[in-house]
């Protein structure tokens, strides 16, 4: 997948988990759990979700790797590569 | 085969749970007991006409758009859209503490505000103080029980006060007698008298069916009439379970929701309940039916009044069969939204001892003879709070700690469980964990977190 691939990719799995998600005004640097008022929760379901759709298990500890969407590109990417 | 995750019990905690894990494509299985799902929240019918078992009212109300709300949190969770339910909520309710004083609540968190300013104004600045704490205060870390009451006290110095405050918190959630723990009150203080009561639109049934159908939808097998006779384990380590049928299903992870020492009561060998976590709270509930053309002034825009007629508020087992001194009344039909029924209908809710019903059920006839003077007993006290109705039934039933024992098989009956909850679900096991009533969140959205919090603590990190 390209980096492209990857943020869209990860936006429709958010846009899954809450359709009233607002991305207009998304800073790709910032958490995207402040931004987008997500919780705990709503986190779970991102990494639930990479693993139900691309058989990817992520361990707790890389959990903080997915705070921001450039954060979350830059580990998925290798992950993601031949996908 | 092995299961992934067998959830024990399908109430409302046990269906969460599920959802969950079917939602990422992972095998579930729902062991329920009974040919119906639901547990305490279900339904029956008497004369084709259906009867609702565990709903007054649903705590937690929140507006859409409330992210945060942990009515919206738990529908997202469950992937199930907001936009999809109609919720009708409540006109207003009351703690009426009959003799001494009364307060309204509704939705609208001034109307209490404004109550308490006008009934007790030497403690209303406390109250803003309290509503500070409660606030900004995190009852979701694990902490050791602190008391309520001894806080509460305290802080007004107004014993009324405080027990009329405690009084809807403790009988829509305390498992504990005359207190509750401080996270406890935090909780149910938000959900009440913050965020508020509704209902659905349609009965319990179209609720669960919409549970169940989204759940089936996702691949979630639901296995009714298959009772879990034992846990099958080597040392902390679960493999599987054995139905009463006899069958053996294997599984990676086991949730029980049938109550912590209920679980412990599977195991090899079983684990004996010994005092003091013997001590239930037991509760008898009478509905009635009035006739259409009812001539009684019930009250019309009260929802559910939270009673208490002597001086001191007692929530404890009583020593008799019930204690109608105190009780819940509530109008099913007073929501606002609600398509109208032919037929109005009101239920009463009291606490009652577990032990004297259960002698007596050995002896059908002195039981219903009981039961039915019981109703009177409670009835003689409800009209003179909100007039007399007795001439208008035309149907009512009673249930019992025995009938939800009966029903449930939570110990003696006991709608909120075990006083000493686990709150991380974490009984001792590598790989079982318990959800719902005994883990502490209690009541309908209560409960639903409760399966859908263990499900992401303990088994969707690890599986
Ligand atoms: C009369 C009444 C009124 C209520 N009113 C309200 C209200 O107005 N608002 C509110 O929020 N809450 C209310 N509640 C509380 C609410 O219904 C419960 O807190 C909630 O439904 C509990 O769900 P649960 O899943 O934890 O437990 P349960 O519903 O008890 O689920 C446990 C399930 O496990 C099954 N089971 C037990 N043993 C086994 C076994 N060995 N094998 C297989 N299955 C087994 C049982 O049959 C049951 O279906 C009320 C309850 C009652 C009884």
């Amino acid at each position: 997948m390209t980096n492209e691939e990857i943020k869209d990719l990860v936006l429709e799995i958010i846009e899954d988990i809450d359709d009233e998600a607002d991305f207009d005004s998304l800073d790709p640097d910032q958490p995207l759990r402040d931004q987008l008022d997500l919780d705990s929760m709503d986190f779970l379901d991102i990494v639930m979700e990479l693993r139900k759709r691309h058989q990817l298990q992520i361990p707790e500890e890389d959990y903080p790797n997915l705070a921001t969407l450039n954060s979350c590109v830059m580990y998925l990417e290798p992950l993601l590569k031949d996908a | 085969m092995t299961v992934p995750v067998l959830v024990i019990g399908g109430g409302l905690s046990g269906i969460a749970a599920a959802i969950r894990i079917a939602r990422f494509s992972l095998n579930v299985q729902i062991l329920e007991q009974h040919s119906r799902l639901g547990g305490l929240n279900s339904y029956f019918y008497r004369n084709k006409v259906l009867y609702e078992t565990g709903l007054h009212a649903i705590t937690n109300y929140a507006e859409t758009g409330d992210k945060q709300a942990p009515l919206n949190r738990l529908l997202r969770q469950l992937k199930l859209k907001r936009k999809e339910l109609s919720l009708c909520q409540q006109y207003k309710s009351k703690i009426d503490f009959h003799g001494h004083e009364s307060l309204f609540f509704s939705n609208q968190p001034e109307l209490f505000d404004a109550e308490i300013q006008a009934k007790f104004p030497h403690i209303h600045d406390k109250f803003i103080q309290l509503k500070k704490f409660i606030d900004l205060f995190d009852p979701f870390t694990l902490s050791p029980f602190r008391s309520a009451k001894q806080y509460l006290s305290e802080l007004f110095g107004d014993p009324l006060f405080v027990d009329m405050l405690m009084c809807p918190l403790m009988f829509y959630g305390s498992s504990y007698e005359n207190d509750m723990d401080l996270n406890q009150f935090a909780i149910m203080f938000r959900a009440i008298y913050m965020e508020g009561m509704f209902r659905p639109k349609g009965t319990i049934k179209d609720f669960l069916d919409t549970l169940i159908s989204h759940y089936e939808a996702m691949g979630g097998i639901t296995r009714t009439n298959c009772r879990v006779k034992k846990i099958i384990h080597s040392g902390n380590r679960v493999t599987g379970v054995e139905l009463a049928s006899g069958e053996i299903i294997e599984c990676s992870y086991l949730l029980s929701t049938i109550g912590s020492d209920e679980t412990r009561a599977l195991m090899n060998p079983p684990g004996q309940i010994t005092p003091p976590a013997d001590k239930r709270l037991g509760f008898i509930e009478t509905i009635y039916e009035l006739q259409e053309a009812s001539t009684s002034t019930l009250p019309e825009d009260t929802t559910i009044i939270f009673y208490n007629t002597t001086k001191t508020f007692q929530y404890r087992s009583p020593s008799d069969y019930l204690d109608p001194s105190s009780g819940v009344i509530c109008f099913p039909g007073s929501f606002s939204g609600l398509p109208p029924k032919k037929n109005r209908e009101i239920r009463s809710t009291h606490l009652a001892d577990f032990s004297r019903w259960k002698k007596l059920s050995a002896d059908p006839a002195a039981y219903l003879e009981k039961k039915r003077q019981a109703a009177v007993e409670s009835r003689n006290v409800l009209e003179t709070i909100v007039g007399n109705f007795t001439k208008d039934i035309v149907f009512e039933n009673t249930f019992t700690p025995v009938t939800i024992e009966r029903y449930t098989s939570k110990h003696k009956g006991a709608i909120y469980g075990n006083p000493v909850k686990i709150k991380d679900g974490n009984i001792g096991y590598h790989n079982l964990f318990i959800a719902g009533t005994d883990q502490g969140f209690l009541g309908i959205v209560g409960s639903m977190l409760s399966g859908v919090s263990i499900v992401n603590q303990q088994i969707l990190p690890k599986i």
